[in-house]
């Protein structure tokens, strides 16, 4: 990967919990425009490089680059302005409102309104409510979620979540995506089509970094895969390359 | 669709209008103003409690704040009475901005106690400061509202500035709820974490949905005061604090009438009970159990309910009736946790 086309780069980062190594000089340079996939077995710190590069954690050392800036120790909240979006392992969306309001509430870092706008109604709180509405309704139809847009997000099946999540991420324009385990409880069919709606949203020129276990899935659709095990990047190459290397077989498969 | 969306609100504004014109007797009148003055201050307090999603024992003080900052600015310093209100809420909302900074790091139980000894802390004070406050026998001779040749000298005349601020404050709410800031504050009732993702930040959004929750207790403090024309250490106690809650649960968390509906509740059922005399505590408390349990989602939700009932009944008087593709749960959509 020549270091102009590198959106994300992440650089010996290392997180520990207690005595545990979660991660460990992790280095991991994400192409832009790139599916870009993490595997490795349980526990090998899949979810932890995802909670530290989306804010959520601070790393012990290291840093994070992204779009050549430096974000190491930024708030979540900052991170997703920045450009960077998540989603979640188990589906977080907010159970009480609407399919259609998650969406909108994921256009949050990219429009203005305050409280005295919002509650006095200007003309381009108005507009903006509008076009948030509208954003909102095409990305729905892009999931395929469309038909659901009023029920609660509760009350869809889980598999649906997952995809009101990548929904919800989608909504605040991100240069990269974060996705973890998405494919986690989806069946076949299901997993098939989030696939074909993970290629279309790199089509649209937005990268992914995707931390999935479903390994047909990420054999499909990856451009690049790095391998985790025990919180040390084992192994990196394209999909061919990770499924001839002898030191992923030997984790995936065991050592004798 | 929009006409149906507002239908009651016209009817809330159809029967203010009529209430005023028609009602006389004083004991009704008072209660009508009771209700309005603690149905904007839960309005306050269910955008922290049920929408946002974050608990505080600590709203009584901030209602006997903006009585008490109001009626120490008219009393003492002669100030006109909506400089004295508009004083008392901004200083109420920077108040509620230094405990708010501290307090909100705490969740759940902890938040519930940061605010609880919040609220203590106040009535100790203005028990204690007797020079500033009266001590525990308040203030009393605060003059009525008035504003320019405009006075409201009488109940009626009361009764329809309360319910005036009640509806104006309803629709900037209501707007407030559906916009923007209204599904920030929502989604972190959903999820903290998910929220920070969706880039909200979190504890700044927080900060913001306590302190104008404190500001709508403030102005219904400022209210109260006015019209009772006292006030003692007693108005925002650790009860009312507690009973504001109540009334924001009883009434339905989240759920922009579920204030008005549980302050008219516990002020009207009170009065009713009365006729039971010793037993009304044990009545009133029985009817709070039952609904808790029953309707959980609180009176709202009851009445959603019921309309959900009504409306089934009459599809299916008519055989073959087509619904209209309508499946909506009746249920309203957020109920307690």
């Amino acid at each position: 990967m020549s270091s102009q086309t590198a959106i994300v780069r992440i650089s010996g980062i290392s997180k520990n919990f207690g005595g545990l190594a979660a991660l460990q000089e992790v280095s991991i340079t994400v192409g832009r425009g790139t599916i870009t996939s993490v595997i490795g077995p349980n526990g090998a710190g899949k979810t932890t490089l995802i909670n530290v590069l989306s804010g959520f954690l601070k790393p012990d050392s290291g840093t994070i680059e992204l779009n050549g800036a430096v974000i190491t120790g930024r708030k979540a909240h900052a991170i997703t302005r920045l450009g960077m979006a998540r989603t979640f392992q188990t589906a977080q969306v907010f159970g009480q409102m609407s399919v259609l309001e998650n969406v909108m509430v994921g256009c949050h870092a990219r429009t203005r309104t305050g409280l005295a706008g919002a509650a006095l109604r200007l003309p381009g709180v108005r507009a903006e409510e509008r076009a948030v509405r509208e954003k909102a309704r095409g990305l729905l139809a892009m999931v395929g979620l469309a038909g659901q847009a009023s029920m609660t997000a509760a009350s869809i099946p889980i598999g649906s979540q997952r995809l009101l999540e990548i929904a919800r991420a989608l909504a605040s324009q991100p240069a990269v995506l974060l996705l973890d385990e998405p494919a986690a409880g989806l069946n076949t069919q299901e997993t098939r089509r989030l696939g074909e709606l993970l290629l279309d949203i790199r089509r649209q020129g937005i990268t992914i970094m995707l931390v999935e276990h479903d390994m047909e899935l990420v054999m499909d659709i990856s451009d690049e895969i790095a391998v985790l095990n025990f919180g040390r990047s084992i192994a990196r190459g394209t999909p061919a390359e990770i499924q001839a290397s002898p030191d992923v077989i030997a984790v995936y498969l065991g050592e004798d | 669709m929009h006409v149906r969306k507002n239908i009651p609100l016209i009817l809330l504004v159809a029967s203010v209008a009529a209430a005023a014109l028609l009602i006389t007797d004083p004991y009704i009148l008072t209660m009508l103003i009771f209700i309005g003055i603690y149905a904007i201050a839960t309005m306050g307090l269910n955008l922290l409690l049920g929408f946002a999603g974050q608990i505080s024992l600590g709203h009584g003080a901030f209602f006997a704040l903006g009585a008490y900052v109001s009626a120490i600015l008219t009393t003492r310093f002669g100030a006109p009475c909506t400089a004295a209100a508009a004083l008392a809420v901004a200083l109420v909302c920077a108040i509620a901005w230094a405990v708010g900074l501290p307090c909100l790091r705490l969740k759940g139980h902890y938040l519930a106690m940061g605010t609880l000894a919040f609220g203590e802390i106040i009535h100790i004070t203005l028990n204690a400061e007797v020079e500033l406050t009266g001590g525990p026998s308040g203030i009393a001779g605060i003059p009525v509202l008035s504003l320019g040749p405009f006075s409201a000298d009488s109940d009626a005349r009361y009764f329809l500035i309360v319910w005036c601020v009640f509806i104006a404050l309803f629709v900037l709410t209501r707007n407030i709820i559906n916009s923007r800031p209204g599904r920030a504050l929502q989604a972190l009732h959903g999820s903290e974490q998910a929220a920070g993702a969706m880039g909200i930040d979190v504890a700044g959004m927080k900060l913001t949905v306590f302190v104008l929750s404190a500001a709508y207790a403030a102005l219904a403090g400022v209210l109260y005061v006015h019209f009772v024309a006292f006030v003692s250490p007693q108005a925002g106690d650790i009860m009312f604090s507690i009973k504001m809650v109540t009334m924001v649960v009883a009434g339905g968390m989240g759920h922009l009438w579920g204030g008005l509906l549980g302050a008219a509740l516990l002020t009207v059922l009170p009065e009713m009970l009365s006729y039971f005399e010793d037993y009304d505590m044990l009545i009133y408390g029985g009817i709070l159990l039952a609904m808790v349990m029953f309707m959980p989602g609180g009176l709202t939700q009851g009445l959603a309910r019921l309309a959900g009932a009504l409306r089934a009944r009459r599809t299916a008087v008519r055989p073959g009736a087509v619904t209209g593709g309508r499946t909506e749960d009746p249920v309203p959509r957020r109920t307690a946790p």
